[in-house]
Parts: C-alpha cells; sequence; structure tokens
C-alpha cells in the first residue's frame, strides 16, 4: 500500500487547476470526466511520480460547512514540504496571490498561509534545520 | 437476439443468457446523429436518435427509475416525471462516491423533460413519428469531455433502444464504457467531427502542464 492521493475540496475546478498550476507551479497529472463527474489531479514537477493532489468540485453541503469553519479558523485544509519558504512566498505572491501569514517563525520549522481562491488555506512549510 | 421462432415461454427462459450473448456481440455503428453548439466557453451536446417505440414508452424509460438502471448513466432514487419533484442522481463507477440531488424544472409527458444532473442541464424532446419517437437529447459539457460524453450517450441509446425491443443487454457506463472497444472508437470518431482533441488514455498518463 502505498499514500498516492490526497483529496482537496475546491468550489471551483477550472479555477482550483489555474491556482494549483499557474500560481502555485504543480503540473496537471491527471484529467478525466464522467457525466458531472471529474476526476483532476496535479503532482509536484519535483516530483512527478510522487503523490497527487486531488482538486475535488465540493457539491457536498456537509463538506461545504466543513471547509467554510476550518478556513475561519484559519485552519488549513494542506501542506506543502518545500526547501525554501521565502523563496517561494515571493514568487507566489507575485503572481497575485494572497498570503494570511507571512513566512513565520513556529517550533521546527518556517510556516507560511496562502488563499487557493477556492475556499481553502494551503499552508506551506519548511522544516527547520538544528545544528547539533 | 431472440429470433421469429421464439415463443414468449422460450423468450422468459432465455432472456438472461440472450442478455449476455446480445452484450458480447454488440457493437456500436459509426458516430452520428450529434451536433455540438459552441457559444464561446459553453458548448452544447445535442444528440437525436429515432426509436421504433411510442412516446409514451420512452418517457417510460427516460423517468421511471427501474428502467433508467437498465441503460442511463445514473440511478435515480425516484421518478423524474413530475415537474418540481427532487430527486438523488448517483453518477454511476464513478472514482469516489457521487450523488447529486436534481430538480425537475420541466416535465411534459410525453414530450419534454427537463432537469440538471450535478450542474449539468439535460433537456429531452420526444417528437412522434407515426408510433416512433425522435428522442433529442440537448446537454452542456466541458469541451475537453464532449466527444467522450457523445460516445457515452450513443451507446446508452443503443441500449435503450434494445431495452424497449425487450432485449436488454445491460447497461454500459462508467468502467465499462470505457473499457470497451466501441467506446474508444466512438470517443475519437466524435473528437473528429467536433474539431476536438481526445485526451490521453490511460488517465495515469503524464500529461505536459
Amino acid at each position: 500500500m502505498k499514500i498516492k492521493v490526497t483529496s482537496l475540496y475546491v468550489d471551483d475546478q477550472e479555477k482550483a487547476l489555474r491556482f494549483y498550476t499557474d500560481v502555485l507551479g504543480f503540473v496537471k497529472k491527471t484529467d478525466f470526466s464522467q457525466g458531472p463527474y471529474r476526476w483532476l489531479t496535479v503532482a509536484s514537477p519535483e516530483e512527478p511520480e510522487g503523490t497527487e493532489l486531488q482538486l475535488a468540485l465540493n457539491t457536498n453541503p456537509a463538506a461545504k460547512a466543513y471547509q467554510q469553519a476550518m478556513f475561519q479558523q484559519s485552519q488549513p485544509a494542506a501542506m506543502f514540504f518545500t526547501d525554501d519558504v521565502k523563496g517561494d512566498y515571493e514568487r507566489i505572491k507575485a503572481r497575485g496571490a494572497e498570503f494570511t501569514m507571512p513566512p513565520t517563525d513556529v517550533t521546527a520549522s518556517i510556516i507560511a498561509m496562502v488563499k487557493d481562491t477556492c475556499g481553502n488555506l494551503i499552508q506551506l512549510t519548511q522544516l527547520a534545520r538544528y545544528s547539533r | 437476439m431472440a429470433t421469429s421462432f421464439s415463443s414468449l415461454n422460450w423468450h422468459a427462459i432465455h432472456v438472461k443468457e440472450n442478455k449476455v450473448n446480445d452484450r458480447e456481440h454488440y457493437v456500436p455503428g459509426p458516430a452520428g446523429g450529434a451536433q455540438v453548439r459552441k457559444e464561446g466557453e459553453k458548448w452544447t451536446l445535442i444528440l437525436v436518435r429515432e426509436l421504433r417505440h411510442s412516446p409514451e414508452k420512452v418517457w417510460q424509460a427516460l423517468t421511471d427509475p427501474a428502467q433508467l438502471c437498465e441503460w442511463a448513466p445514473f440511478d435515480a432514487d425516484g421518478s423524474l416525471g413530475t415537474v418540481g419533484t427532487s430527486v438523488k442522481l448517483t453518477t454511476v463507477g464513478a472514482p469516489t462516491p457521487h450523488i447529486s440531488e436534481t430538480r425537475v424544472t420541466r416535465a411534459d409527458a410525453p414530450k419534454a423533460l427537463e432537469y440538471n444532473w450535478g450542474g449539468f442541464d439535460i433537456r429531452w424532446e420526444l417528437e412522434a413519428l407515426g408510433g416512433q419517437t425522435r428522442l433529442t437529447l440537448w446537454t452542456n459539457i466541458g469541451r475537453r469531455f464532449i466527444s467522450m460524453g457523445a460516445a457515452g450517450w450513443h451507446i446508452c441509446f443503443d441500449v435503450l433502444d434494445h431495452l424497449l425491443s425487450g432485449a436488454p443487454i445491460g447497461r454500459i457506463v462508467g468502467p465499462e464504457a470505457i473499457k470497451f472497444g466501441g467506446w474508444q472508437r466512438l470517443n475519437a470518431e466524435y473528437a473528429k467531427q467536433f474539431g476536438t482533441e481526445t485526451i490521453n488514455w490511460p488517465p495515469q498518463a503524464n500529461q505536459k502542464p
């Protein structure tokens, strides 16, 4: 067994695809449709065979309520790791994204939080390297 | 298919066996009867099929949940035949459970039926042609997937025709359709007719951004 896909609810799949590719810099991995259903995933270009992020259309009232509550409580819906959170922050901000938290030192990491324009907060995490 | 020498009893005994045989031998005809109306990003697929059955009979197959599950790409938890009713439609074979609630916005039996399937408008028109029916479906589909949709509905209409003729072959939707060589061929044919590109298949294939 492998952890190969993780899912994120989005309120608009086209808009989400633009954000996760054009703004964050991921690449589209899988895209197919069956009737009104659309399976859409992106992957990191640094790890094209790595874990995929599914951008699932949120038409589920229960999921919508959960998503809104998490957003209002500043809870990230997903977390991505980077080796350069400050560089990513500048790059992503320059592409028009709105951060709710600039790169900030927390225990064992530096984090930043960005709105994905589709109902979610995304956390960028750079693990701290402590010298022994 | 039951041949002319079959009696009713024979038919009843062998109907299950025939379902399997007819399904194995089913090969869809060439792509046809479809148009695409392009208004900016909004594309509408229009499919026309003539059925050798009365509009009343076709209407039943379009609205009755017991018949829909024999041919349609979704299951309905109630009849679609009454305007104003809410019905849950379950997409068959979606990779994660996919249920959408719809409201029937028009139900003029046996002529016109309208509802929405998970954000996509569905409009059926049944035109009587001396005991037969010209069935037209309008539905909006994203342009990237319009040939897939046309291929899928084409096969659904064939399965519907078999069902109405009393020789059901079982519905072919979702994974059953995609694995089926006939669907792949129709997808390519419709893509050519519509001037769209077919999507890389299988879907796990890497795609450039």
